[in-house]
């Protein structure tokens, strides 16, 4: 029996979680994709596709209750879904907003809308995949972001303040989770990236006109170059597999040497 | 699925004749690394070299050449000589029974043997535009420690932040530089010290619930190695099974 992913936020095909489906495929995985992106699923044909409203819970439980149905196990679930928009079934393919939104000028629906896709989906993906997972071990992945270490500066386009504290947000719950998992063989970590070439990342740059991502200038990035999608997804797949079969609670950061925790 | 970016590629590895050192040489080699292995302690076709000392280095690059991949595991809280490679592991020391010998011979072997090593190497891996340096700091310099003395947890604190400025001092030649921190990884070494039999109730408290192995830390050395660290730089990875998460 082959072991069994879950990746939420994967039908988009230039996302990360997009490349970290085809790659657990690659690793012998059945896959199954949560995304509320249907139109994506028709690249994904050797995955199973479930369409999913991360932000409601009952949603999730039945996505989850569907992958158990048809392979009777989870063994991986990798958290990829978030952003600060194109998030929400209104504006799953709106452009990024104009202007800087921080935690002083949002608005309460735009903070329970991001903290809703980037926080509160985990945990209602984790809890509703936890009893699954804990039956033979196996491992969680969460994606945060260099925006919860350092924030989002005022006047940067592309993100958001309730984005960098919901992904802090994620950190402290892959710890948590960590303790409550470990003792059933099931490892809790976390990948935080900075600025990575993704569609999101093009869509911004073009929208914006600005030549530096959310996060502050690429000149500010020792590496000097922005990280690709395949190191990213690469980075998360193997907090998937044995080669990181010691490390829980932990987030590593993926961001060019930009910032150092 | 072998991880990418590995094959072909040439490492070497300081402190590699027993332990997690030789644990990573033996990962390396099972992906088609080119593995030169250096430690203190001569043991089969591994290059011996007293790692404190700038000659001994600039020796051993003589030998080595260029390196893709510098993994600095030489260090512990026994500091080895010429006449005695293998110390004897210490019980816990406190801070009034330490002299300034040990303080300095502690502090060499751990730190001085990474500055020397990266100094040798670093320029080489930047006239050939890639390298992945990788140091090993230590619990002890994460959370403290009440089983080895300061000297050892000083020297570890020092290894994050010579990792996290060499980071920024080298992102731009396309080398990335980081740093493991294991926690209580059951070596046969520290078996021998008696470590080995860490109180049942220590391990109990971990979430993972053992003791680490040295191929549990050999396997995040190839993951940043391999394609999956290529933006990984300037980071302290933890690898304690939950007993620290870190900052």
């Amino acid at each position: 029996m082959r072991p069994v992913a879950i990746v939420t936020g994967a039908a988009k095909p230039d996302s990360i979680g997009h490349e970290v489906a085809l790659r657990l495929l690659k690793e012998g995985m059945e896959v199954v994709v949560a995304d509320l992106y249907e139109e994506g699923f028709a690249a994904l044909r050797q995955c199973f596709c479930v369409r999913t409203d991360v932000s409601d819970p009952s949603s999730i439980e039945e996505m989850i209750g569907k992958a158990v149905d048809r392979f009777g196990r989870i063994d991986v679930l990798v958290n990829c879904v978030g952003g600060s928009w194109g998030i929400t079934r209104k504006d799953l393919l709106a452009s990024p907003r104009l202007g800087w939104l921080g935690l002083t000028n949002c608005s309460l629906e735009d903070w329970r809308t991001i903290v809703a896709a980037n926080l509160d989906s985990v945990f209602y993906a984790s809890r509703a995949a936890a009893p699954h997972l804990k039956k033979q071990g196996g491992a969680i992945v969460n994606v945060a972001s260099v925006a919860a270490r350092k924030g989002i500066p005022p006047g940067s386009e592309g993100s958001s303040g309730p984005y960098a504290v919901a992904k802090a947000g994620v950190m402290g719950l892959t710890r948590q989770l960590a303790l409550e998992l470990g003792p059933f063989g099931v490892r809790v970590n976390c990948v935080a990236p900075g600025v990575i070439a993704s569609g999101r990342l093009k869509r911004v740059f073009e929208m914006t006109k600005q030549k530096h991502g959310p996060e502050g200038p690429l000149a500010t990035i020792p590496m000097g170059r922005v990280g690709t999608v395949d190191e990213c997804a690469a980075l998360i797949v193997a907090l998937c597999t044995d080669d990181t079969s010691y490390m829980t609670g932990v987030t590593v950061d993926a961001n060019g040497a930009s910032y150092a925790a | 699925m072998p991880l990418e970016g590995l094959k072909g590629r040439k490492a070497l590895v300081t402190g590699a004749a027993s332990g997690i050192g030789a644990s990573i040489a033996d990962r390396l080699r099972r992906e088609g690394v080119e593995v030169f292995a250096t430690d203190i302690h001569p043991v089969n076709d591994s290059l011996v070299a007293d790692l404190t000392s700038a000659d001994d280095v600039e020796k051993l690059s003589g030998k080595v050449g260029t390196p893709d991949f510098l993994i600095n595991v030489a260090g512990g809280p026994a500091a080895p000589t010429r006449s005695e490679t293998l110390p004897p592991i210490p019980g816990a020391m406190a801070l009034e029974d330490l002299d300034e010998k040990q303080w300095s011979s502690v502090i060499a072997a751990n730190l001085t043997t990474a500055f020397l090593v990266c100094r040798e190497f670093a320029p080489r891996m930047k006239a050939k535009k890639f390298g992945r340096i990788v140091n090993f700091t230590s619990i002890a310099a994460r959370r403290g420690s009440d089983r080895v003395g300061v000297h050892y947890a000083a020297a570890k604190g020092g290894i994050i932040g010579l990792t996290k400025t060499l980071a920024l001092e080298l992102g731009p030649h396309n080398i990335t530089v980081n740093a493991i921190a294991p926690g209580f990884i059951k070596t046969p070494r520290i078996e021998a010290a008696g470590w080995g039999d860490a109180g049942a109730a220590f391990i109990e408290s971990l979430p993972l619930k053992r003791a680490g192995k040295p191929d549990d830390i050999a396997g995040v050395v190839a993951m940043l190695c391999s394609e999956a660290g290529g933006y990984v730089s300037g980071a302290t990875i933890d690898v304690n099974g939950g007993w620290y998460f870190g900052p």
